[in-house]
């Protein structure tokens, strides 16, 4: 029964105006009166409540830092909340920057195998996907070679192709809906559809707003770390539309 | 406490395959490959024998000084570099802790575990030097070196958690472990016997050093053949529960917003 609640949620990020001071400017701005290492507050999220169901597809949009990416993290349990509940049942499998991750040294056959064993794959049940996976990237026999030799391209290929060679229950998407070149494109754009078909809960994040409305059931428009609206795919890409100041295509 | 464990049990293939990874790129393109973890000990072990052996060890001989070098050093590296490259560990898996979230303590299990391999070919080695050099006293005794590994083991992670942490938020801290193992180095008895420190009245140094307490217990069932006295398991237990206790409570307290400070 896969379900994902949040109530009343927040995430505030503390960060530091240096990421790291030594020792020796510590102990001089302290002698000299001046705030060691200012801290800035960042609220990434604030007050977000949230209920999404089994069978539900839910997309994100909003502009750029506006908490869409930290609120699938939290919902990864990547990031701990700093006020408010998140109840989450259900393995969760994440698409997140699919090239992080990257063992360099090791070939592509060998960074199948860790980037499986990363999402729970037993031995038994990668050995079953490895073939499928190299077949699906069609790298071929650049398998063999270390990852460090490929291009950025490849690289995104095998990602894909490994981090959804999976059967998730809850699936939390970021932005890869767009990935590597148009032939490729094509065949990910299939993959992620059956995927979605598999998995019980969906989160999306992109900034692609035709594939939001066309895939999801349910849209959010986050703004500034806020749910500025929740409603139909259609209603919130509309609204988000005309708040940048682009018309609204008229329905086909 | 229990659950945590499981959770590591559970991921347990992530961490085994960044294990064996780690081993694979460290001798990717070198010849010798694993040869070369037992170098430096070896290479240590042959300096001190012929450098100071009448200095440290005049009435014994190399046949013992040559071993007690060897091991003392095998132990001494596990420990310092599971340490220093615990320092590391959370900056090193900083992409995989961005993506899924697993139990923190794999990180510093990773850097553990590949030392503890390391440890264990130089030990085969050091046992193979006594068998050859002048036998085994009690056999059964070799046994012992099972449990205390366990020990041992739990020792160097712990201690690679304390680092890891601590590095994360004071990255001085390596520098200051390096400095700190290095003074170690000469005050705990690797280099030369216990018993050289008790005749000129500096025992303390060794019966109140937590590190020599984990040495001895490796050193004295290989190459006295007897098990370790009861002072040397309470020293180290007692290490093991102090240092054992501290990193878990420093991970219960740390893990979760340990994300925001990489």
């Amino acid at each position: 029964m896969a379900q994902i609640l949040l109530d009343n949620l927040s995430l505030t990020f503390t960060l530091r105006q240096h990421a790291r001071i030594t020792f020796k400017e510590w102990v001089v701005r302290r002698l000299t009166g001046r705030t060691v290492n200012a801290a800035i507050e960042v609220q990434a999220i604030k007050n977000l409540s949230l209920d999404i169901r089994k069978g539900e597809r839910l997309g994100i949009i909003g502009h750029n830092g506006a908490g869409k990416s930290t609120l699938l993290k939290v919902l990864a349990g990547i990031y701990p909340p700093t006020s408010g509940r998140i109840t989450v049942e259900g393995n969760i499998s994440s698409l997140f920057e699919i090239s992080l991750g990257f063992e360099q040294d090791a070939t592509g056959w060998e960074n199948i195998y860790y980037r499986g064993y990363l999402q729970g794959e037993t031995p038994q049940t990668i050995k079953a996907k490895v073939q499928p996976i190299a077949e699906f990237s069609e790298l071929g026999h650049f398998l063999d070679m270390p990852v460090r030799y490929y291009s950025a391209g490849m690289k995104v290929r095998l990602a894909f192709s490994i981090a959804t060679a999976i059967e998730p229950e809850i699936l939390l998407v970021d932005e890869v809906l767009s990935v590597g070149d148009m032939a490729f494109h094509e065949k990910a754009s299939k993959r992620m559809r059956e995927m979605m078909a598999k998995a019980q809960l969906i989160v999306v994040v992109s900034h692609d707003l035709e594939s939001i409305v066309k895939l999801c059931h349910r849209a959010v428009w986050m703004d500034h770390g806020r749910m500025r609206m929740i409603g139909t795919p259609r209603e919130v890409a509309d609204a988000y539309i005309r708040s940048v100041g682009l018309p609204v295509a008229k329905a086909a | 406490m229990l659950a945590y464990m499981q959770a590591i049990w559970r991921c347990r293939y992530f961490w085994a395959s960044l294990v064996k990874m780690d081993l694979r790129t460290r001798y990717r393109r070198s010849i010798l490959g694993m040869g070369w973890s037992l170098l430096h000990p070896i290479a240590m072990t042959i300096i001190f024998c012929l450098v100071f052996q009448h200095l440290m060890m005049p009435e014994e001989g190399a046949a013992k000084y040559a071993p007690f070098l060897l091991a003392g050093f095998a132990t001494w590296n596990f420990i310092v570099t599971s340490t220093l490259q615990g320092c590391q560990c959370f900056f090193n898996g900083e992409a995989y802790i961005r993506q899924y979230p697993a139990p923190m303590a794999i990180y510093p299990l990773r850097t553990a575990l590949g030392g503890l391999i390391h440890f264990l070919i130089a030990l085969v080695v050091v046992l193979l030097t006594v068998w050859v050099l002048h036998g085994f006293g009690n056999l059964l005794v070799i046994w012992v070196l099972i449990p205390n590994m366990v020990l041992l083991f739990a020792f160097a992670w712990s201690l690679a958690i304390l680092a890891g942490l601590a590095n994360v938020y004071f990255q001085d801290t390596q520098h200051l472990c390096e400095v700190g193992f290095q003074i170690l180095l000469y005050v705990t008895p690797i280099i030369y016997n216990a018993k050289l420190l008790r005749s000129r009245g500096l025992g303390w140094l060794s019966d109140y050093n937590p590190f020599a307490a984990f040495l001895d217990l490796i050193r004295e069932p290989v190459l006295e053949g007897k098990l370790p006295s009861l002072e040397m398991y309470a020293m180290a237990c007692g290490t093991l529960v102090v240092v054992a206790g501290a990193a878990i409570f420093t991970l219960g307290r740390c893990q979760r917003r340990l994300v925001f400070q990489l």
